[in-house]
């Protein structure tokens, strides 16, 4: 073992480190490192585009799939001498590390914001290069250096002939030694590529493959607004209102925001941080959700919107948003794992100073697309309650679902096939036990409502939909409503309505059947609708027990069975009062039950009669009470 | 119907066996077997909506003419009696009535039957508490009684007069609902218990809402009625009578007299009913007021938080604070400044609160039908009421004799056993000892004694011994004397066609009842009588403090007002927002808003928001459409803008009036007369620009003025404001400025902004694209005509903007006020 002294201390000069280490440079030596060299200086490029001085970046990958060459038309790279160094400037840049006119952003420098920071990254594509070459226009002359693994080959040439324009233009091949592959991905690049395209409007980005022999060019005028549409017709997110918010603030920062919300239940946002995207967000994005949630909380109040019966949390409002939020800061700090994680803490108030006062005035000038939104977040703050309520989620989308969204309180029945299946609608919860133990589990699925249902003669489709009761049974019907109706979705072959016997549960059966008048109309005319008829009271003769279904009914079996012993009379109040064997043996099971099947004999008949009970003028209700008076049997006591 | 036996027998089906659904095979073939029937979808929800509609009704909603009682009270009440709770008894825990109620006789919920019976011991609710009830009970703050379990109850003494009779077969008794005992259709009440306590309820196709009445007031127009059947609506409505309802929780009816009588006449009608006040202690810097009643069926706690909104929202200056001081006495302690004017505030909380309220008669009610088990619903007037009351009483007092006469004859019958053998005792006494048991002894006393019947005979056997004494037969003589003769007079009181003694009776009731509870109970509520209550006129000016302000709103639409602003470019605005107008106004006053869109938004100064702060977004006041803003604002107080007023049949436009430019190089100048008063939440129309096109600015000229204008493609128009026409109604207006196109594909020119110049040195500023600025004025460039191209400003580049002047600080007013 020999001794450690100081003549075991290395100090890597120049770009020595680079090569020796490039994990800390470029994150490593696969394929994501190999790519970032050519970001880093697309990067260069896109900076100069971003100050204003480029306007187009062409980027070509060779046929030999590993030679990269990167070009802007921006102001070129300096090539005079470096005062201190006495080398020019372009090779300083190139072949130093921590070199570079990006360090002074206090507004007097070169460039306000960038990407490149460090002053490393051409240098470093250099240290990791076989080969690269520079060319640089300026001035209406144009230079020309060579450079292998970081040292210069050549010395600065300069063309004899005069040329127009300004620009720089990268060719490098990525050093074997150090990769263990050198191949580009073209279709990574290209995605790249198009990202930069959106996040700095008007710059023309092209790209030719030569590998697979494809050239792409990307303009959007629009910048990330193109960017955002693309995105929502990606996901196929239908949006909510026609207008985008869009913001564009400049403060020392710069951010570049827009979003909107659409019919989707999830929220995503694409971040960036001078241009490069943050996966994992960062103060930015927290920043732009804190502002998004307090404007639109301040707009409802301000518009005393705020519903009742509900909180709105911040996910509520934010649920379906989709937007891109660029941020151009001077000095970036990333965090985590991949560096992917803005970490600087001013730009979350920069962001969400910039957001509130912007969206919340844009709410105010935009009051169609507002209150879509505010009640877009009513909804999802709704399902969100009914969700966790009923511990299975509402089906927001379509009032057509499947299985897996059924309502909690549905007892659905085992048969997979809908031949011969039956849904009991049944009067409260009571009347819900006895009819889910006494039914034939198989072919009959119980479906509780709870209380008087929703009157629907007048009521808007919107107002049943977001009727809780109804919503149930329509999710559990399956059929769907409005425009989504569609009788061949429908789960069960018959829907029975099961009301007590009393005036309430007629008055329920009243309201259930003006429902599918009104609007499910199709299932009465495919005679899907039944009525069931539970028994009034039950007589016991001695041992035995008949029921009655009404009153003649009780008086013949009186006189039939009774024979002067004592009959004791029971009347049913509710379903739930039977035992569930007796609801089965008198309502339920199909071989001895009673079905009245709903029929719609005279239309206009049919129409007159509902709209006057359920209708909204009491008068028509009045005369019809008054006249058929005499005609009513059984009143309650 | 049609009916149909359910099988009865009990043979068990395997269940999940597919067999069972035999009958339903094919697409949806429900074939008709099997029970099915069809049924048509408008007679089955016919025949079930009649049945709900006619149990509502009859037995639930409703109350009975008779006894005022709906089927849930009256079973409450009887129940009770039953139970043997009456007024000398303890009290019984409520839960225990409940249970009675809704196993005997009501089978609905506990919660109703429980709320029902609350509201009967409710000294507010009712006018006559029916039940005494002990422990919480709830409160007119809406709190709601404790729960069954821990309160208790019992009958209140005047129940007593609604139930004492029910044991003489008074009234008609039916099955309960499942025919294992039985109920009375109507309790035998001789309290007027409809008129008294009144009630409300709403059922199928009709309500009720019956207020409450004095029961002294109703004996004596019961009394009125008996007295002369024929007497009309009018006259049982009077002093000597019903003066009109009478509140529990007092307050005052501010009805006329004859609006009263309508009322009672149709059995509908409003009833306007306000709580009262009184005057309190003032101190140095206040005075207070006591609200001392409010108007039935009022949640006082809501009606506090009301008159706090009020206080809060300094939408009524003149009041301070309010404070609810009550005990058992409703005190609801009003505070106000020193020197306002009580009526003032008064009529502002009468009007915006529920300090005032209306009541809503409907005197529905069931009324007896040839079937005593059901009434059927009809709207009455109050004679009908009355009449009924007494007829019914008649039935009662009727029944009630002849259940006393048929008691009667079976004494006499017995007590003319007695007589006939109690001389032969001794020989009763032998055959007695001599039998073989009681039968054996009657069968051998009516052989021996021919006249006595079985009923006699086993009375006599059932004789105690100590009535052997001699003096014995004196008493029973003495009772055979009494009982004949009552029976006499009471067959003579059935016998009457005339009922002349029944009558008698009801009456003579009628004033026990008036001496017992109705000559005591004083009236609570106020009734004007006459006239009614006619209030000072106050106009919605009247409420609103006069106070001079400013009114200040930025280009983003933030609005505010505040007492004094001085120097509108020091206020605070968002930024990248500026100062658009800054006003002056008294907040009677209204100030004008001028949208691009061609809409004025007028609004008084007092609803404009009051803060320190940023203000708030003008949406709020108005309904704007999207993209919509607010371009300019004018004040209307009169002392601001004088001369606006256009002269009747003259074409001359006013002195003073506006000018608007849009961008479409379209100018008009209108009156502005018109948006003085407050508009609605839509606003009113100005001008009509075209379609996409927006109003750049709207200005305050009278036609003096020279019109300054740019186009962002470098063209200033400079013209007589004169020249532009004066519109009566809102338009397109004329051109101003001949804009360029542009080639194909290019957007047209468009208007960035004006000015109305009030002479050379009133100057236009507009900034290049390239961040120049280049100023426009009448010494600059020649005054043209109209509808020409303009001037060339410069030749390349655009001009991006108008440069917004300084807003100038308002007008300020002097101490004085208008």
């Amino acid at each position: 073992m020999t001794q450690y002294s100081a003549k075991d201390i290395d100090v890597l000069e120049g770009l020595e480190p680079v090569r020796k280490r490039p994990g800390m440079y470029i994150g490593g030596v696969s394929s994501a490192g190999l790519h970032h060299l050519v970001w880093e200086v697309l990067d260069n490029c896109v900076d100069e585009a971003m100050n204003g001085h480029a306007t187009q970046i062409d980027v070509t990958l060779h046929d030999d799939g590993t030679t990269i060459t990167i070009a802007d038309n921006g102001r070129g790279i300096p090539v005079d001498m470096h005062p201190k160094l006495k080398r020019p400037a372009l090779e300083v840049i190139l072949c130093t590390l921590h070199a570079g006119g990006k360090f002074n952003n206090d507004g007097s420098g070169n460039y306000k914001t960038s990407g490149g920071l460090h002053g490393v990254g051409a240098s470093v594509v250099n240290a990791l290069s076989k080969k690269l070459t520079a060319i640089v226009k300026r001035d209406g002359k144009e230079y020309k250096m060579e450079f292998a693994r970081g040292k210069a080959t050549t010395k600065l040439l300069r063309k004899k002939a005069a040329v127009r324009g300004t620009g720089t233009t990268i060719t490098f091949h990525p050093d074997p030694t150090i990769f263990p592959k050198t191949e580009f991905n073209p279709d990574t690049i290209r995605d790249r590529l198009e990202v930069v395209s959106y996040l700095h409007k008007g710059v023309k980005v092209s790209f030719d493959d030569r590998v697979n022999k494809k050239k792409v060019a990307f303009q959007h005028s629009e910048g990330i607004e193109d960017f955002l549409s693309k995105i929502i017709k990606d996901r196929d997110a239908k949006p909510i209102g026609d207008a985008t918010f869009s913001l564009d603030k400049e403060n020392g920062q710069r951010a570049e925001i827009v979003f909107r919300w659409t019919e989707s239940t999830d929220e995503h946002v694409r971040s960036f941080v001078n241009g490069i995207p943050t996966a994992s967000g960062g103060t930015h994005e927290n920043g732009l959700r804190a502002g998004i949630t307090k404007a639109v909380r301040n707009y409802i109040e301000t518009h005393n919107l705020t519903p009742r019966g509900v909180k709105l949390t911040h996910e509520d409002i934010r649920e379906g948003l989709i937007g891109i939020l660029s941020v151009f800061i001077p000095d970036p700090q990333f965090q985590g794992q991949t560096k992917d994680r803005l970490n600087n803490p001013e730009v979350q108030s920069f962001v969400d100073g910039a957001v509130r006062p912007g969206l919340e005035h844009w709410l105010n000038h935009n009051r169609t697309a507002a209150e879509a939104i505010v009640a877009r977040i009513v909804l999802a703050a709704r399902a969100r309650e009914a969700s966790r309520a009923a511990s299975a989620s509402v089906s927001r989308k379509s009032a057509t679902s499947n299985r897996l969204t059924l309502p909690g309180k549905l007892s659905d029945c085992t048969a997979s096939n809908r031949h011969d299946t039956e849904l009991f609608i049944v009067e409260g919860d009571s009347a819900g036990g006895s009819a889910k133990q006494g039914r034939d589990r198989a072919h009959q699925a119980i479906l509780p409502l709870r209380g008087k249902v929703l009157n629907t003669e007048t009521a808007s489709l919107k107002k049943v939909v977001e009727n809780k009761e109804l919503a149930d049974l329509i999710t559990a019907m399956g059929c769907g409503i409005g425009k989504d109706f569609d009788p061949t979705k429908l789960r069960y072959q018959r829907i029975i309505l099961l009301a007590d016997a009393d005036s309430d549960g007629h008055h329920i059966t009243t309201l259930l059947l003006t429902f599918f008048y009104r609007h499910l109309r199709g299932l009465i005319d495919e005679g899907k609708v039944f009525i069931a008829v539970p028994p009034l009271y039950r007589v016991d003769v001695g041992k035995d027990t008949h029921w009655a279904a009404d009153e003649p009914d009780r008086e013949r079996i009186l006189a039939e069975h009774a024979n002067g012993k004592k009959a004791d009379i029971t009347r049913f109040k509710g379903l739930g009062e039977m035992m569930p064997k007796t609801l089965w043996e008198t309502t339920l099971n199909p071989a001895t039950r009673r079905l009245l099947r709903v029929d719609v004999k005279d239309g206009l008949e049919t129409d007159r009669v509902m709209n006057d009970l359920m209708g909204k003028d009491p008068s028509a209700r009045f005369h019809f009470i008054m006249d058929r008076a005499e005609d009513a049997v059984e009143l309650d006591v | 119907m049609a009916k149909r036996r359910s099988k009865t027998t009990r043979k068990k089906k395997p269940r999940n066996d597919r067999s069972l659904f035999d009958d339903a095979g094919g697409n949806n073939g429900d074939g008709l077997s099997n029970g099915i029937e069809p049924i048509a979808l408008h007679e089955a929800a016919q025949s079930r909506y009649l049945n709900y509609a006619l149990s509502v009704i009859t037995s639930r909603a409703l109350p009975d003419v008779r006894d005022g009682l709906k089927p849930v009270q009256r079973r409450i009440l009887y129940t009770m009696w039953q139970q043997g709770v009456r007024p000398d008894a303890k009290h019984r825990k409520c839960a225990k009535v409940v249970g009675d109620v809704m196993g005997n006789y009501h089978p609905h919920g506990d919660q109703a039957i429980y709320d029902a019976l609350v509201r009967m011991a409710q000294p507010f609710a009712l006018r006559v508490p029916l039940i005494d009830g002990s422990g919480n009970f709830g409160s007119l703050d809406g709190d709601a009684a404790a729960a069954m379990r821990y309160t208790e109850c019992r009958l209140a003494p005047i129940t007593t007069e609604i139930l004492d009779d029910i044991g003489r077969d008074t009234v008609h008794f039916r099955p309960n609902y499942d025919g294992t005992k039985e109920e009375p259709v109507v309790l035998p009440s001789r309290v007027p218990n409809l008129l008294v306590n009144g009630s409300a309820g709403i059922a199928v196709g009709m309500a009720t809402n019956v207020p409450p009445h004095n029961l002294g007031e109703v004996c004596k127009a019961l009394l009125k009625l008996l007295d002369n059947p024929e007497i009309n609506d009018y006259q049982l409505v009077g002093n000597d009578a019903i003066q009109g309802p009478d509140f529990p929780t007092g307050g005052q009816v501010l009805n006329s007299r004859a609006e009263l009588r309508e009322v009672y006449k149709t059995g509908g009608g409003t009833i306007r009913l306000r709580g009262t006040t009184k005057p309190g202690p003032a101190t140095r810097s206040s005075k207070i007021l006591h609200i001392t009643s409010i108007p039935y069926g009022v949640n006082k706690a809501t009606l506090v938080e009301q008159i706090a909104q009020v206080v809060l929202s300094r939408k009524m200056p003149l009041l301070l604070d309010v404070k609810d001081v009550s005990t058992e006495d409703i005190r609801i302690d009003l505070e106000l400044k020193k020197d306002a004017d009580e009526q003032k505030v008064l009529a502002y909380l009468y009007k915006n609160t529920l300090l005032q309220s209306n009541f809503s008669v409907n005197l529905t009610c069931l009324i007896p039908t040839e079937n005593p088990e059901v009434g059927s619903p009809d709207k009455l007037d109050l004679k009908a009421v009355l009449r009924y009351f007494l007829n019914f009483r008649l039935e009662v007092i009727t029944r009630r004799l002849n259940h006393e006469l048929r008691a009667l004859e079976k004494r006499i019958h017995i007590l003319d056993g007695f007589a006939l053998v109690f001389d032969a005792l001794d020989q009763i006494i032998k055959i007695i000892r001599a039998s073989d048991g009681k039968a054996d002894a009657a069968k051998k006393i009516m052989a021996r004694f021919k006249q006595l019947d079985a009923e006699q005979t086993d009375a006599i056997l059932e004789l105690k011994l100590y009535r052997l004494a001699k003096l014995e037969i004196n008493l029973v003589l003495d009772e055979l004397k009494d009982k004949k003769k009552r029976a006499r007079e009471i067959r003579k009181l059935l016998n009457d066609p005339e009922a002349v003694g029944r009558w008698k009776i009801v009456k003579d009731e009628i004033n026990d009842l008036y001496a017992k509870y109705g000559k005591t109970d004083k009236r609570r509520t106020l009734i004007p009588g006459g006239e009614g209550v006619e209030d000072p006129e106050f106009s919605e000016e009247d409420f609103i403090v006069a106070e001079d302000n400013h009114v200040l709103i930025t280009a983003d639409g933030w609005i505010k007002r505040q007492k004094e602003i001085a120097d509108p470019s020091k206020t605070r605005v968002r930024e990248g927002d500026r100062v658009l107008a800054c006003e002056a106004g008294s907040t009677r006053a209204t100030v004008a808003l001028f949208s691009n869109f061609g809409v004025c938004y007028s609004t008084r100064i007092i609803d404009i928001p009051a803060t320190t702060g940023y203000g708030e977004p003008v949406q709020k006041l108005f309904k704007l459409k999207d993209g919509e803003k607010i371009v300019a604002a004018m004040s209307m107080d009169p002392r601001v803008a004088n001369d606006i007023e256009e002269e009747e049949g003259s074409d001359l436009c006013p002195m003073t009036h506006a000018l608007a430019v849009s961008d479409d190089g379209y100018a008009l100048r209108f009156g502005l007369a018109g948006f003085v008063e407050p508009s609605t939440r839509a606003g009113r129309r100005y001008a009509r620009p075209s379609k996409g096109a927006r109003i750049v600015g709207v200005e305050k000229v009278h036609g003096s003025e020279t019109i300054l204008a740019a186009t962002e493609r470098c063209r200033a128009m400079v013209c007589s404001a004169e020249e532009v026409n004066y519109l009566s109604g809102p338009g397109k207006g004329v051109m101003l400025i001949r804009l360029d196109k542009g080639k194909k594909g290019e957007q047209p020119d468009r208007v960035l902004g004006f000015k109305a110049s009030g002479g050379d040195r009133d100057l236009l500023n507009v900034e290049t694209n390239r961040g120049a600025t280049k100023t426009i004025s009448t010494t600059k460039y020649r005054t043209t005509g109209r509808g020409g191209r303009g001037v060339e400003i410069q030749k390349n580049g655009r001009l991006s903007r108008v440069v917004p002047e300084e807003v100038p600080p308002p007008v300020q007013f002097g101490e004085e006020q208008t």
